[in-house]
């Protein structure tokens, strides 16, 4: 097998960017977020997410992962059972991991939140996406948000984790495509490279 | 060996991993539109019940409800739900539970959620039946007119066949027990396990005019295309499937789903896009799993392990509707001269079951495997030396493959597994934890034919490739784009894929099947000679020029069969006080042909391993007989295998040579979770000299086993 340098797969993910961006965009998306009808009622709420501000009025029982999904536009968190089982909507809440499925809205007033999107740091991706494409990470990917956001966790707490404890870290993470050992992988070289930023 | 080649054969990143890792990839989900309106789908509490009356006057007059669908206003047939009987978007009677009684949509999610409650439906519930052989017992409450035994099908028509077993024969049975030194039988059971796939089922359908647009995560764009076209009566170029991320299927997202047509009518009927979402637990009751099986052998060998005689009677329980064949196989790996296998696929009130990765192999393989295996525990043969003796050498002993590694896959599998060292007679280890081997050998069909591909070259050196695949997860954009740039003799920084959409790509053989790299990957190699010819002929495209090729072969196999071949090498250890089984060592060999991308290929045969696993060791469908409801739909209450459960899995590939499929490729995706729970119930039983014949193998049946 022929080893892949960190040289060849950036060139080539940056292929895999070109290439999508050539397609042309089906119908744009309307992310705004919208005044509630009479019909529901909504209270006003403060959100800081991936950094930047946001007041949204919502009603009291939509999840943090239907408001960041269906009203920021933020759909790299996937929803894959919407009842705390599969991890696909993980997202980190003042750092830590967290189902945002099953966790509302109005209970994250005044936190920072941090998505998927908010990973990269503009053109530079986060050490720990590198690895997932470097160690083919997602197969279908629909779990791969929530698989990087319980890693970017486990690496802001423990920089150096071992086998045992990334497993455990990301037990709350199902790939039914069941690729668990390339997402271990990606951790551990991740954190063999003196760890993730931030 | 295969020859080595410049671009296909070498580990490459998925083109599209990006997207994947940045959260940018738009799985059909991610898509909203202005205006549109969420549905819900309100489904049977009762595994079988008439309906006398459905009133939907209060859940119409809701906050935000804007249309319902019923059996009594829409009787859309659902074509691809049921191959046999005539299937309805919503039936009556309901035939399990979870089984469509209406749709509505509302403004929102939750308005459409609180409305379904306001439907009231009057049931006049009927007995049902769950189990697949009480189901053809006299007497048993016929599901369908006709009784339960369910016809015989074909693929390639629609008209129901004869009611009779599936059966097949060669040899004489009776002569071969006859000639036998030794007939062995027994007996075994599987369950329904659901396929699981991370992204639940969607479907947005928008009107434009007299166009419909469906986003729907599907395993081929081109069959769910047709599908909805033929359901809804309209002509294929006023339907448009885009998929342009797919969050898995493993066979449960193949052809159109009923979800595809309720939101069409719904978005029809209100003038407003309608985007349907099923939760995870209608997912699992209400789409379909793998079968649950019941199977009977009796097996004639000689003193030497020579197989004389195979029999197989088999029952597949279906649910209610039969969407695919409920085949058991297994049986066809070994020669033998006599064979009879009879398998009776069945109506119940259980969830519908269909395909699901390598759909009549890995529970046909835990029971061929596993008699086998007591066969040569018995004659007390190494089970190796069994393989190689008994495997098959030509398909049901007559037909040549095309290429086979499967004796090759034994033998380096055996080595590498270091099988002479670890093996010790079964049951022999003294203490309470106990290790043990086993191996199993299966396949699946590497067919050829028809499929299509367009290829593009601009005058900047740029290909562009039109591919119908969607890329299920398998990393078939990556594969595709390695074949166009290794036929084109370019790198792959100069090829665009672009796929997952009905208007711009042309047809392509659906994603199910372990056939999109043989059938469009081959398509793909002949619109390449065309190219080139036209690239000797005319020159390189210049300015606002481009060259255009096309391709759609329909490869035949001159006589031949064509199978990729898997052989798995295991290795537990059981606690036979707390009945865990815990697998310390893994090796997958396989027999692929040419491997185009090592990479993905590597984590398709680690991912089907570890799918196995969950099959043998937790997971099933528990019903609650006297209810006739499911109880533990969902990822917690299947007990799917977590970061925590997985153990290494070693994949070795023998790279046979094979003059079909692009640059000899043959499947890669189904075979990895064929052998695996035949493996696994072997090396338990190797472990703990006691066989475990009914699936999961779980820590209540191996206590009880051992006690």
């Amino acid at each position: 097998m022929k080893p892949i340098s960190r040289r060849s797969f950036l060139e080539r993910s940056g292929t895999g960017m070109a290439a999508a961006a050539a397609i042309p965009a089906l119908e744009a998306p309307t992310f705004q977020s919208r005044p509630l009808p009479a019909e529901e009622r909504g209270r006003e709420i403060h959100l800081k997410v991936n950094g930047k501000d946001h007041r949204l009025e919502v009603e009291d029982h939509w999840t943090l992962a239907e408001v960041l999904r269906d009203h920021l536009g933020l759909t790299g968190t996937r929803v894959g059972c919407d009842r705390g089982e599969c991890g696909a909507c993980t997202v980190l809440l003042d750092g830590k991991s967290l189902y945002s499925c099953s966790y509302l809205a109005v209970w994250a007033e005044g936190k920072e939140i941090s998505t998927v999107e908010g990973l990269a740091e503009g053109t530079q991706l986060d050490p720990l996406q590198e690895a997932f494409i470097e160690h083919d990470g997602p197969q279908c990917g629909f779990c791969t948000s929530g698989q990087l956001m319980s890693a970017k966790a486990l690496l802001n707490s423990n920089p150096n984790p071992t086998e045992a404890e990334a497993r455990q870290a990301l037990a709350g993470n199902i790939c039914r495509c069941s690729n668990f050992n390339r997402y271990l992988e990606a951790v551990l070289a991740t954190s063999g490279k003196g760890g993730s930023r931030g | 060996m295969v020859e080595e080649l410049k671009t296909v054969g070498h580990s490459t990143p998925r083109i599209d991993g990006l997207q994947r890792v940045t959260g940018r990839a738009t799985y059909s989900a991610d898509v909203q539109l202005p205006n549109m309106l969420y549905a819900r789908v309100l489904r049977s509490p009762h595994p079988h019940a008439r309906i006398l009356g459905i009133d939907v006057a209060r859940a119409l007059a809701a906050p935000g409800v804007k249309a319902i669908l019923t059996h009594e206003n829409c009787r859309l047939v659902w074509s691809s739900g049921d191959r046999v009987n005539k299937r309805y978007l919503f039936n009556n009677p309901v035939r399990f539970v979870g089984d469509a009684v209406a749709a509505l949509a509302a403004t929102n999610r939750h308005l459409a959620e609180e409305a379904l409650k306001l439907i009231q439906v009057e049931y006049e519930t009927l007995d049902f039946v769950l189990d697949a052989e009480e189901a053809l017992q006299p007497g048993a409450v016929e599901i369908h007119p006709g009784g339960n035994l369910s016809p015989i099908i074909s693929f390639r028509s629609t008209e129901p066949g004869k009611r009779e077993p599936s059966t097949y024969v060669r040899g004489d049975l009776e002569k071969g027990f006859a000639a036998s030194d030794f007939v062995f039988e027994d007996r075994y059971v599987s369950k329904h396990v659901n396929n699981a796939q991370m992204e639940p089922r969607v479907a947005l359908a928008h009107w434009e005019g007299d166009k419909l647009t469906v986003w729907t995560p599907t395993q081929g764009i081109a069959n769910c295309h047709r599908d909805i076209a033929r359901d809804l009566n309209l002509a294929l170029e006023k339907v448009r499937v885009v998929c342009q991320y797919m969050g898995g299927g493993f066979g449960n997202k193949n052809q159109c789903q009923d979800t595809d047509l309720m939101a069409a009518q719904l978005a029809k009927e209100t003038g407003r896009p309608v985007k349907l979402e099923l939760s995870r637990k209608e997912d699992f009751v209400c789409v379909h799993g793998r079968w649950p099986t019941s199977q009977n052998y009796k097996v004639g060998v000689l003193k030497d392990g020579t197989l004389q005689a195979i029999q197989m009677r088999g029952y597949s329980g279906m649910g209610p509707y039969r969407k695919s064949g409920g085949g058991i196989s297994g049986v066809e790996y070994f020669r033998c001269p006599n064979v009879k296998t009879e398998i009776y696929p069945a109506y119940t009130n259980m969830a519908v079951s269909a395909n699901f990765r390598g759909p009549p192999y890995p529970q046909g393989v835990f029971g061929i495997a596993s008699i086998l295996d007591h066969i040569a525990h018995e004659l007390k043969i190494d089970p190796v030396d069994f393989y190689l003796k008994n495997v098959t050498r030509k398909f049901r002993d007559s037909i040549p493959y095309t290429s086979s590694g499967l004796l090759e896959c034994i033998r380096q599998g055996a080595k590498l597994f270091e099988w002479k060292k670890r093996w010790h007679p079964a049951g022999s280890q003294q203490g309470p934890i106990k290790t043990g081997i086993g191996l199993a050998a299966g396949g699946f069909g590497a067919s050829v034919g028809r499929s299509s591909a367009v290829l593009r070259l601009d005058s900047e050196g740029r290909l562009w490739l039109h591919v119908g695949v969607t890329d299920i997860g398998t990393g078939a954009k990556t594969t595709m784009a390695l074949i166009a740039a290794e036929a084109m003799g370019i790198d792959m920084d100069k090829v665009r894929v672009i796929s997952g959409d009905t208007d711009r790509t042309p047809y392509s053989v659906g994603e199910s099947g372990s056939r999109t790299t043989s059938y469009t990957g081959y398509a793909i190699v002949e619109a390449a000679k065309d190219l080139k010819q036209q690239l000797a002929a005319s020159g390189p495209p210049q300015g606002d020029e481009v060259l255009i090729a096309e391709a759609t072969p329909s490869p035949r196999l001159e006589g031949k069969v064509r199978y990729s071949f898997a052989v798995h090498f295991v290795e537990v250890e059981v606690d036979t006080e707390l009945g865990g089984v815990r697998v310390l060592k893994y090796l997958a060999v396989h027999d692929s042909g040419r491997i185009i991308n090592p990479l993905t290929a590597t984590s398709q045969v680690q991912g089907g391993v570890i799918q196995g696993l969950g099959m043998a060791l937790h997971e099933e469908l528990l019903y609650d007989e006297n209810t006739g409801i499911p109880l533990n739909p969902g990822y917690y209450g299947a007990r799917v295998m977590t970061h925590v459960d997985v153990p290494n899995v070693e994949v070795h590939f023998v790279e046979t040579e094979d003059a079909y499929g692009p640059f000899g490729a043959k499947a890669v995706g189904e075979p990895p979770i064929v052998p695996v729970v035949g493996a696994v119930a072997n090396a338990v039983f190797n472990a703990i000299g006691k066989r475990i014949k009914e699936l999961p193998i779980t820590r209540d049946k191996i206590i009880g086993a051992v006690s």
